[in-house]
Protein backbone atom coordinates (compact mmCIF):
# COMPACT_ATOMS: atom_id res chain seq x y z
CA UNK A 1 0.00 0.00 0.00
CA UNK A 2 1.79 3.29 -1.01
CA UNK A 3 0.56 6.50 -0.38
CA UNK A 4 1.74 10.06 -1.19
CA UNK A 5 0.64 13.70 -0.78
CA UNK A 6 1.86 16.50 -2.82
CA UNK A 7 0.20 19.49 -2.45
CA UNK A 8 -0.61 19.94 0.80
CA UNK A 9 0.51 17.94 4.20
CA UNK A 10 -1.62 15.24 5.12
CA UNK A 11 -4.38 16.03 7.82
CA UNK A 12 -5.83 13.86 10.30
CA UNK A 13 -9.18 14.46 11.96
CA UNK A 14 -8.40 15.21 15.56
CA UNK A 15 -7.35 12.35 17.55
CA UNK A 16 -10.03 8.87 17.35
CA UNK A 17 -12.74 9.57 19.79
CA UNK A 18 -12.70 13.34 19.92
CA UNK A 19 -15.60 15.35 19.25
CA UNK A 20 -14.96 17.99 16.46
CA UNK A 21 -16.31 21.08 16.80
CA UNK A 22 -17.42 23.88 14.17
CA UNK A 23 -20.46 26.26 13.41
CA UNK A 24 -21.98 29.31 11.50
CA UNK A 25 -22.70 33.04 12.36
CA UNK A 26 -24.00 35.52 10.91
CA UNK A 27 -24.96 39.30 11.88
CA UNK A 28 -27.16 41.42 9.51
CA UNK A 29 -27.99 44.82 8.56
CA UNK A 30 -31.72 45.36 7.19
CA UNK A 31 -33.57 48.17 6.41
CA UNK A 32 -37.02 47.90 5.61
CA UNK A 33 -39.25 51.01 3.77
CA UNK A 34 -41.05 52.32 6.76
CA UNK A 35 -39.19 50.62 9.34
CA UNK A 36 -36.71 51.55 11.41
CA UNK A 37 -32.68 50.34 10.78
CA UNK A 38 -32.01 46.69 12.33
CA UNK A 39 -28.92 45.41 13.03
CA UNK A 40 -29.09 41.28 14.53
CA UNK A 41 -27.17 38.77 15.33
CA UNK A 42 -29.42 36.58 13.34
CA UNK A 43 -27.90 33.12 14.04
CA UNK A 44 -24.96 31.51 16.03
CA UNK A 45 -24.89 28.33 15.76
CA UNK A 46 -22.76 25.14 16.85
CA UNK A 47 -22.01 22.08 15.63
CA UNK A 48 -20.60 19.27 17.58
CA UNK A 49 -19.69 16.03 16.21
CA UNK A 50 -18.37 12.63 17.02
CA UNK A 51 -17.61 9.70 15.52
CA UNK A 52 -17.94 6.65 17.55
CA UNK A 53 -16.87 4.42 14.90
CA UNK A 54 -16.58 4.11 11.10
CA UNK A 55 -19.93 3.22 11.46
CA UNK A 56 -21.68 4.89 14.44
CA UNK A 57 -21.37 8.91 13.63
CA UNK A 58 -23.27 11.41 15.59
CA UNK A 59 -24.45 15.39 14.87
CA UNK A 60 -25.34 17.69 16.02
CA UNK A 61 -26.28 22.12 15.48
CA UNK A 62 -27.38 24.09 18.17
CA UNK A 63 -28.79 27.47 17.72
CA UNK A 64 -28.94 31.16 19.13
CA UNK A 65 -31.21 33.05 17.25
CA UNK A 66 -31.40 37.29 17.31
CA UNK A 67 -28.17 37.10 20.17
CA UNK A 68 -30.73 37.61 23.08
CA UNK A 69 -33.58 35.05 24.58
CA UNK A 70 -35.30 36.32 27.78
CA UNK A 71 -38.42 34.56 27.30
CA UNK A 72 -40.57 37.66 27.45
CA UNK A 73 -42.05 39.47 24.71
CA UNK A 74 -39.92 39.79 21.24
CA UNK A 75 -37.04 38.07 21.77
CA UNK A 76 -34.57 35.61 19.92
CA UNK A 77 -35.13 31.68 19.97
CA UNK A 78 -32.39 28.73 21.12
CA UNK A 79 -33.06 25.67 19.32
CA UNK A 80 -31.58 22.12 18.62
CA UNK A 81 -31.63 22.24 14.47
CA UNK A 82 -30.30 18.69 14.49
CA UNK A 83 -29.15 16.36 16.83
CA UNK A 84 -28.79 12.55 15.11
CA UNK A 85 -27.06 9.20 15.06
CA UNK A 86 -26.03 7.49 11.68
CA UNK A 87 -25.90 4.08 11.68
CA UNK A 88 -23.66 3.20 8.36
CA UNK A 89 -24.90 -0.81 7.14
CA UNK A 90 -24.73 -0.14 3.30
CA UNK A 91 -23.82 2.32 0.64
CA UNK A 92 -27.41 1.77 -0.45
CA UNK A 93 -29.12 1.81 2.87
CA UNK A 94 -28.11 3.76 6.16
CA UNK A 95 -30.10 4.47 9.31
CA UNK A 96 -30.37 8.15 10.92
CA UNK A 97 -32.20 8.89 14.09
CA UNK A 98 -32.46 11.90 16.12
CA UNK A 99 -34.12 15.64 15.20
CA UNK A 100 -33.42 16.06 11.22
CA UNK A 101 -33.56 18.79 8.92
CA UNK A 102 -36.43 18.18 6.67
CA UNK A 103 -35.02 17.71 3.43
CA UNK A 104 -37.37 19.63 1.23
CA UNK A 105 -35.31 22.07 -1.38
CA UNK A 106 -32.30 23.87 -0.97
CA UNK A 107 -31.39 25.65 1.96
CA UNK A 108 -33.28 23.77 4.21
CA UNK A 109 -30.55 21.21 4.60
CA UNK A 110 -26.97 23.97 2.91
CA UNK A 111 -27.76 26.64 5.45
CA UNK A 112 -24.00 27.25 6.01
CA UNK A 113 -24.13 31.50 5.01
CA UNK A 114 -21.01 30.99 2.52
CA UNK A 115 -23.04 28.39 0.42
CA UNK A 116 -25.82 31.02 -0.43
CA UNK A 117 -26.48 34.26 -1.91
CA UNK A 118 -28.29 37.10 0.04
CA UNK A 119 -27.99 38.68 3.19
CA UNK A 120 -30.78 36.81 4.18
CA UNK A 121 -32.29 33.27 2.68
CA UNK A 122 -34.39 33.42 0.13
CA UNK A 123 -38.06 34.21 0.57
CA UNK A 124 -39.33 31.13 -0.80
CA UNK A 125 -36.86 29.58 1.73
CA UNK A 126 -38.81 31.78 4.42
CA UNK A 127 -42.64 31.58 3.49
CA UNK A 128 -43.25 28.92 1.72
CA UNK A 129 -40.56 26.16 2.62
CA UNK A 130 -40.20 27.23 6.42
CA UNK A 131 -36.47 27.07 7.24
CA UNK A 132 -34.68 25.70 9.41
CA UNK A 133 -37.60 23.07 9.28
CA UNK A 134 -36.47 20.31 11.68
CA UNK A 135 -38.59 17.57 13.34
CA UNK A 136 -37.39 14.22 15.59
CA UNK A 137 -37.78 11.65 13.75
CA UNK A 138 -35.98 7.91 11.95
CA UNK A 139 -34.89 7.37 8.38
CA UNK A 140 -33.18 6.12 5.98
CA UNK A 141 -30.21 7.31 3.26
CA UNK A 142 -27.66 6.60 1.26
CA UNK A 143 -25.96 6.50 -2.41
CA UNK A 144 -28.14 4.62 -5.05
CA UNK A 145 -25.16 4.81 -7.84
CA UNK A 146 -24.91 6.85 -11.11
CA UNK A 147 -24.63 9.93 -8.98
CA UNK A 148 -28.27 9.18 -7.44
CA UNK A 149 -28.69 9.50 -3.61
CA UNK A 150 -31.57 9.62 -1.20
CA UNK A 151 -33.17 10.27 1.96
CA UNK A 152 -36.56 9.03 3.61
CA UNK A 153 -37.70 10.46 6.67
CA UNK A 154 -40.66 9.31 9.17
CA UNK A 155 -41.20 12.63 10.97
CA UNK A 156 -44.46 13.98 13.28
CA UNK A 157 -47.00 15.88 11.26
CA UNK A 158 -47.79 19.51 11.68
CA UNK A 159 -50.19 21.37 13.84
CA UNK A 160 -52.99 23.40 11.83
CA UNK A 161 -53.45 25.40 14.32
CA UNK A 162 -50.51 27.26 13.65
CA UNK A 163 -50.86 28.01 9.83
CA UNK A 164 -51.15 31.61 8.72
CA UNK A 165 -52.00 33.61 5.57
CA UNK A 166 -48.88 35.01 5.42
CA UNK A 167 -46.75 32.30 6.78
CA UNK A 168 -48.06 29.71 5.29
CA UNK A 169 -47.57 26.22 7.23
CA UNK A 170 -44.48 27.52 8.90
CA UNK A 171 -46.04 28.38 12.65
CA UNK A 172 -47.09 24.50 11.84
CA UNK A 173 -44.04 22.96 12.48
CA UNK A 174 -43.06 21.34 15.86
CA UNK A 175 -39.55 21.33 15.47
CA UNK A 176 -38.95 18.62 18.03
CA UNK A 177 -40.34 20.10 20.81
CA UNK A 178 -42.71 17.32 22.63
CA UNK A 179 -44.17 16.98 18.90
CA UNK A 180 -47.55 15.31 18.82
CA UNK A 181 -46.71 12.54 16.44
CA UNK A 182 -50.81 11.03 16.38
CA UNK A 183 -50.22 12.42 12.89
CA UNK A 184 -47.29 11.02 11.22
CA UNK A 185 -45.70 12.65 8.16
CA UNK A 186 -43.34 11.43 5.64
CA UNK A 187 -40.53 13.32 3.95
CA UNK A 188 -37.80 12.71 1.07
CA UNK A 189 -35.71 13.55 -1.74
CA UNK A 190 -34.13 11.96 -4.17
CA UNK A 191 -30.73 13.75 -5.73
CA UNK A 192 -29.20 13.60 -8.72
CA UNK A 193 -25.14 14.54 -8.82
CA UNK A 194 -23.18 15.21 -11.58
CA UNK A 195 -19.98 17.39 -11.92
CA UNK A 196 -21.34 21.21 -11.48
CA UNK A 197 -25.05 19.60 -11.95
CA UNK A 198 -26.91 18.79 -8.81
CA UNK A 199 -31.17 18.48 -9.43
CA UNK A 200 -33.10 17.14 -6.75
CA UNK A 201 -36.78 16.20 -6.40
CA UNK A 202 -38.24 16.29 -2.75
CA UNK A 203 -41.42 16.02 -0.51
CA UNK A 204 -43.28 16.30 2.64
CA UNK A 205 -46.71 14.51 3.08
CA UNK A 206 -48.51 13.92 6.67
CA UNK A 207 -51.42 14.53 8.82
CA UNK A 208 -51.60 17.90 11.00
CA UNK A 209 -54.90 17.68 12.32
CA UNK A 210 -53.83 16.70 16.37
CA UNK A 211 -54.00 20.61 17.20
CA UNK A 212 -57.79 20.47 16.22
CA UNK A 213 -59.09 17.42 17.71
CA UNK A 214 -61.76 19.41 19.58
CA UNK A 215 -63.23 21.08 16.34
CA UNK A 216 -64.35 18.00 14.79
CA UNK A 217 -63.10 18.22 11.22
CA UNK A 218 -61.57 15.87 9.48
CA UNK A 219 -57.29 15.84 9.76
CA UNK A 220 -56.27 18.84 7.31
CA UNK A 221 -53.24 17.34 4.90
CA UNK A 222 -50.66 18.73 3.90
CA UNK A 223 -48.12 17.96 0.66
CA UNK A 224 -45.16 19.49 0.01
CA UNK A 225 -43.55 19.01 -3.57
CA UNK A 226 -40.23 20.40 -4.61
CA UNK A 227 -38.16 20.58 -7.31
CA UNK A 228 -34.46 21.95 -7.08
CA UNK A 229 -31.25 22.46 -9.14
CA UNK A 230 -27.70 23.67 -8.95
CA UNK A 231 -25.58 24.45 -12.10
CA UNK A 232 -21.99 25.68 -11.62
CA UNK A 233 -19.40 26.10 -14.65
CA UNK A 234 -16.51 27.94 -14.56
CA UNK A 235 -16.92 31.43 -12.83
CA UNK A 236 -20.95 31.04 -13.22
CA UNK A 237 -23.40 29.71 -11.36
CA UNK A 238 -27.40 28.40 -11.41
CA UNK A 239 -29.99 28.08 -9.32
CA UNK A 240 -33.79 27.41 -9.46
CA UNK A 241 -36.21 25.74 -7.24
CA UNK A 242 -40.23 25.31 -7.73
CA UNK A 243 -42.15 24.51 -4.28
CA UNK A 244 -45.70 24.13 -4.19
CA UNK A 245 -47.77 23.34 -0.70
CA UNK A 246 -51.36 21.64 -0.31
CA UNK A 247 -53.38 22.43 2.12
CA UNK A 248 -56.38 19.64 1.99
CA UNK A 249 -59.41 20.36 4.19
CA UNK A 250 -58.61 24.58 4.43
CA UNK A 251 -62.31 25.52 3.97
CA UNK A 252 -63.20 23.45 7.19
CA UNK A 253 -60.00 24.48 8.81
CA UNK A 254 -60.49 28.17 8.34
CA UNK A 255 -64.41 28.05 9.67
CA UNK A 256 -63.27 26.13 12.12
CA UNK A 257 -60.50 28.32 13.82
CA UNK A 258 -62.94 30.98 13.00
CA UNK A 259 -65.57 29.83 15.32
CA UNK A 260 -62.95 28.92 17.79
CA UNK A 261 -60.94 32.96 17.43
CA UNK A 262 -63.75 34.92 15.63
CA UNK A 263 -61.44 35.27 12.95
CA UNK A 264 -60.67 33.27 9.84
CA UNK A 265 -57.06 32.73 9.54
CA UNK A 266 -57.72 33.05 5.58
CA UNK A 267 -55.52 29.71 4.98
CA UNK A 268 -55.08 29.33 1.23
CA UNK A 269 -55.51 25.53 -0.09
CA UNK A 270 -52.46 26.03 -2.22
CA UNK A 271 -48.90 28.29 -1.58
CA UNK A 272 -46.65 28.49 -4.69
CA UNK A 273 -43.36 29.50 -4.49
CA UNK A 274 -40.67 29.34 -6.98
CA UNK A 275 -36.96 31.42 -7.66
CA UNK A 276 -34.44 31.54 -10.11
CA UNK A 277 -30.98 32.62 -9.70
CA UNK A 278 -28.09 34.27 -11.55
CA UNK A 279 -24.22 34.49 -10.19
CA UNK A 280 -21.11 35.45 -11.89
CA UNK A 281 -17.55 35.95 -9.86
CA UNK A 282 -16.57 39.39 -11.41
CA UNK A 283 -13.45 39.29 -9.81
CA UNK A 284 -9.99 38.61 -12.06
CA UNK A 285 -9.05 35.10 -12.09
CA UNK A 286 -5.71 35.52 -10.27
CA UNK A 287 -7.30 36.56 -7.30
CA UNK A 288 -7.50 34.50 -4.20
CA UNK A 289 -10.46 36.62 -2.72
CA UNK A 290 -13.48 36.22 -4.89
CA UNK A 291 -16.40 38.83 -5.53
CA UNK A 292 -19.81 37.10 -6.64
CA UNK A 293 -22.80 39.14 -8.62
CA UNK A 294 -25.94 37.46 -8.36
CA UNK A 295 -29.89 38.77 -9.44
CA UNK A 296 -32.99 36.57 -8.28
CA UNK A 297 -36.30 36.48 -8.99
CA UNK A 298 -38.26 34.78 -6.38
CA UNK A 299 -41.88 34.12 -6.22
CA UNK A 300 -43.83 33.28 -3.25
CA UNK A 301 -47.73 33.32 -2.92
CA UNK A 302 -48.73 31.90 0.25
CA UNK A 303 -52.52 32.69 -1.54
CA UNK A 304 -52.32 31.16 -4.71
CA UNK A 305 -55.31 29.45 -4.45
CA UNK A 306 -58.60 29.20 -1.85
CA UNK A 307 -60.49 26.95 -0.78
CA UNK A 308 -64.32 27.34 -2.13
CA UNK A 309 -65.96 30.74 -0.49
CA UNK A 310 -62.88 32.36 0.39
CA UNK A 311 -61.03 35.19 -1.58
CA UNK A 312 -56.94 35.41 -1.51
CA UNK A 313 -55.58 38.59 0.52
CA UNK A 314 -53.82 40.07 -2.60
CA UNK A 315 -51.03 41.74 -0.60
CA UNK A 316 -49.76 38.36 -0.34
CA UNK A 317 -49.16 37.13 -3.39
CA UNK A 318 -46.23 38.11 -3.93
CA UNK A 319 -42.86 38.30 -5.89
CA UNK A 320 -39.66 39.81 -5.35
CA UNK A 321 -36.62 41.36 -7.54
CA UNK A 322 -33.23 40.96 -5.38
CA UNK A 323 -29.68 41.94 -6.64
CA UNK A 324 -26.71 42.19 -4.73
CA UNK A 325 -22.88 40.82 -4.07
CA UNK A 326 -21.29 38.76 -2.03
CA UNK A 327 -17.09 39.12 -1.02
CA UNK A 328 -15.33 36.27 0.02
CA UNK A 329 -12.19 37.09 1.42
CA UNK A 330 -12.18 33.45 1.94
CA UNK A 331 -14.24 30.57 0.65
CA UNK A 332 -15.63 30.21 4.12
CA UNK A 333 -16.10 33.87 4.69
CA UNK A 334 -19.04 36.10 3.44
CA UNK A 335 -19.83 40.03 3.00
CA UNK A 336 -22.87 40.54 2.04
CA UNK A 337 -24.96 43.24 0.76
CA UNK A 338 -28.36 43.15 -1.23
CA UNK A 339 -31.33 45.44 -2.37
CA UNK A 340 -34.35 43.81 -3.20
CA UNK A 341 -37.71 45.39 -4.28
CA UNK A 342 -41.06 43.05 -3.29
CA UNK A 343 -44.26 43.51 -5.25
CA UNK A 344 -48.13 42.15 -5.16
CA UNK A 345 -50.72 41.87 -6.72
CA UNK A 346 -52.75 44.13 -4.38
CA UNK A 347 -53.46 47.59 -5.90
CA UNK A 348 -53.35 49.55 -2.83
CA UNK A 349 -50.52 48.30 -0.58
CA UNK A 350 -47.06 48.30 -2.08
CA UNK A 351 -44.56 46.10 -1.77
CA UNK A 352 -41.66 47.11 0.50
CA UNK A 353 -37.70 47.55 -0.44
CA UNK A 354 -35.45 46.55 1.76
CA UNK A 355 -31.30 46.92 1.46
CA UNK A 356 -29.51 44.05 3.28
CA UNK A 357 -25.95 44.09 4.28
CA UNK A 358 -24.69 40.80 6.21
CA UNK A 359 -21.27 39.06 7.27
CA UNK A 360 -21.13 35.31 7.54
CA UNK A 361 -18.38 32.68 8.39
CA UNK A 362 -18.34 29.18 8.61
CA UNK A 363 -15.74 27.32 10.73
CA UNK B 1 5.38 14.94 10.95
CA UNK B 2 2.38 13.07 8.78
CA UNK B 3 3.90 13.79 6.07
CA UNK B 4 7.27 12.27 6.69
CA UNK B 5 5.26 9.08 7.75
CA UNK B 6 3.58 8.98 4.91
CA UNK B 7 6.55 9.94 2.89
CA UNK B 8 8.42 6.74 4.34
CA UNK B 9 5.22 4.70 3.90
CA UNK B 10 6.16 5.66 0.45
CA UNK B 11 9.56 4.35 0.42
CA UNK B 12 8.79 1.07 2.47
CA UNK B 13 6.11 0.23 -0.02
CA UNK B 14 7.63 1.06 -3.12
CA UNK B 15 9.60 -2.47 -3.47
CA UNK B 16 6.77 -4.30 -2.52
CA UNK B 17 4.72 -2.88 -4.94
CA UNK B 18 2.99 -5.52 -7.01
CA UNK B 19 2.87 -4.74 -10.69
CA UNK B 20 6.54 -6.23 -12.33
CA UNK B 21 6.55 -3.32 -14.99
CA UNK B 22 6.16 0.39 -14.27
CA UNK B 23 2.83 1.64 -15.07
CA UNK B 24 1.25 4.79 -15.17
CA UNK B 25 -1.06 5.96 -12.65
CA UNK B 26 -4.51 6.38 -13.66
CA UNK B 27 -5.56 9.63 -12.50
CA UNK B 28 -9.12 9.68 -11.07
CA UNK B 29 -10.50 13.51 -10.50
CA UNK B 30 -12.64 13.86 -7.25
CA UNK B 31 -14.53 17.02 -7.01
CA UNK B 32 -15.93 17.45 -2.93
CA UNK B 33 -18.85 19.46 -2.58
CA UNK B 34 -21.27 19.68 0.88
CA UNK B 35 -22.18 16.94 0.99
CA UNK B 36 -20.83 14.89 -1.35
CA UNK B 37 -18.04 13.12 -3.71
CA UNK B 38 -18.11 13.62 -7.37
CA UNK B 39 -18.39 10.54 -8.59
CA UNK B 40 -19.29 8.63 -5.54
CA UNK B 41 -18.12 5.46 -6.82
CA UNK B 42 -15.18 4.20 -8.56
CA UNK B 43 -13.75 1.13 -9.74
CA UNK B 44 -10.27 0.33 -10.52
CA UNK B 45 -8.65 -3.21 -11.16
CA UNK B 46 -6.13 -4.63 -8.73
CA UNK B 47 -2.99 -3.66 -8.89
CA UNK B 48 -3.75 -0.29 -10.72
CA UNK B 49 -1.97 2.66 -9.10
CA UNK B 50 -4.22 5.39 -8.58
CA UNK B 51 -3.55 9.11 -8.38
CA UNK B 52 -6.49 11.01 -7.08
CA UNK B 53 -6.28 14.31 -7.93
CA UNK B 54 -8.74 16.23 -5.15
CA UNK B 55 -10.58 19.56 -5.38
CA UNK B 56 -13.16 21.09 -3.50
CA UNK B 57 -15.89 24.01 -4.75
CA UNK B 58 -16.55 24.87 -1.28
CA UNK B 59 -14.72 24.46 2.26
CA UNK B 60 -12.05 22.14 3.13
CA UNK B 61 -13.15 18.41 3.07
CA UNK B 62 -11.44 15.25 3.98
CA UNK B 63 -10.73 12.43 1.96
CA UNK B 64 -10.16 9.21 3.53
CA UNK B 65 -10.21 5.75 2.78
CA UNK B 66 -11.08 3.65 5.40
CA UNK B 67 -9.08 0.80 5.99
CA UNK B 68 -6.01 2.17 4.43
CA UNK B 69 -3.75 5.19 5.38
CA UNK B 70 -4.67 7.65 3.46
CA UNK B 71 -6.50 10.29 4.69
CA UNK B 72 -5.93 13.92 2.95
CA UNK B 73 -7.35 17.58 3.49
CA UNK B 74 -8.63 18.60 0.12
CA UNK B 75 -7.96 22.40 -0.11
CA UNK B 76 -10.76 25.04 -0.36
CA UNK B 77 -12.45 26.20 -3.77
CA UNK B 78 -9.72 27.66 -5.82
CA UNK B 79 -6.76 27.31 -3.43
CA UNK B 80 -5.35 23.94 -5.54
CA UNK B 81 -5.38 20.21 -5.22
CA UNK B 82 -4.48 17.35 -3.40
CA UNK B 83 -2.93 14.92 -5.34
CA UNK B 84 -3.21 10.98 -3.37
CA UNK B 85 -1.19 7.99 -4.71
CA UNK B 86 -2.72 4.82 -3.84
CA UNK B 87 -1.75 1.15 -5.04
CA UNK B 88 -4.96 -0.44 -5.10
CA UNK B 89 -3.58 -3.92 -4.26
CA UNK B 90 -5.99 -4.98 -1.71
CA UNK B 91 -9.47 -6.35 -3.57
CA UNK B 92 -12.87 -5.09 -2.35
CA UNK B 93 -15.04 -2.59 -1.83
CA UNK B 94 -13.63 0.93 0.34
CA UNK B 95 -15.58 3.48 1.76
CA UNK B 96 -14.12 6.47 1.49
CA UNK B 97 -15.42 9.41 3.89
CA UNK B 98 -14.91 13.27 4.50
CA UNK B 99 -12.65 13.29 7.68
CA UNK B 100 -12.99 16.95 8.60
CA UNK B 101 -16.42 18.39 9.29
CA UNK B 102 -18.28 20.57 6.63
CA UNK B 103 -21.88 21.32 7.69
CA UNK B 104 -25.38 19.75 8.05
CA UNK B 105 -24.68 16.71 6.12
CA UNK B 106 -20.99 15.85 7.02
CA UNK B 107 -21.57 12.55 8.54
CA UNK B 108 -23.15 11.11 5.49
CA UNK B 109 -20.45 12.65 2.67
CA UNK B 110 -19.05 9.49 1.71
CA UNK B 111 -18.01 7.57 -1.98
CA UNK B 112 -17.25 3.98 -2.51
CA UNK B 113 -13.66 2.77 -4.17
CA UNK B 114 -13.93 -1.03 -5.80
CA UNK B 115 -10.96 -2.35 -6.16
CA UNK B 116 -11.56 -5.86 -8.62
CU1 LIG C 1 -17.07 17.20 3.71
Amino acid sequence: MVCLLLAVPAYAQGREGVPTLSGYMETHLNKEQNLPTEADMHRFVFMVGHSFSDRIKFWSEFEVEHAVVTGAGVSGEVGIEQAYVDLMLHRRFNLRAGVVLVPVGIVNERQEPPTFYGVERTFVDTVIVPTTWRDAGVGAFGDLGRGFSYRAYLLPGMDAAGFTAADGIAGGRQQGSRADASDPAVSGRLEYRRRGLTAAGSFWAGGSGFGLIRLDIETPTVTVGSLDARYRRGRHELRGQWVAVNIGGAGDLNRALQLQSGNSPNIASRLLGAYGEVATRVSPERWADEVVAFARYELFDTQNKMPAGFLPIQELQRSAMVIGATYFPDPDVAFKFDVSRERNKSEGIQGPWRLNFGVGWWF
Amino acid sequence: MMKLLIISLLLLGMPQAPSPKPQAPRVIRVSAERFAFTPSEIVVEQGTTIEFHLTSDDTDHGFRIIGTDVNAEIPKRRRGETVVKYVADTAGRFVIECSRPCGAGHTAMRATLVVK
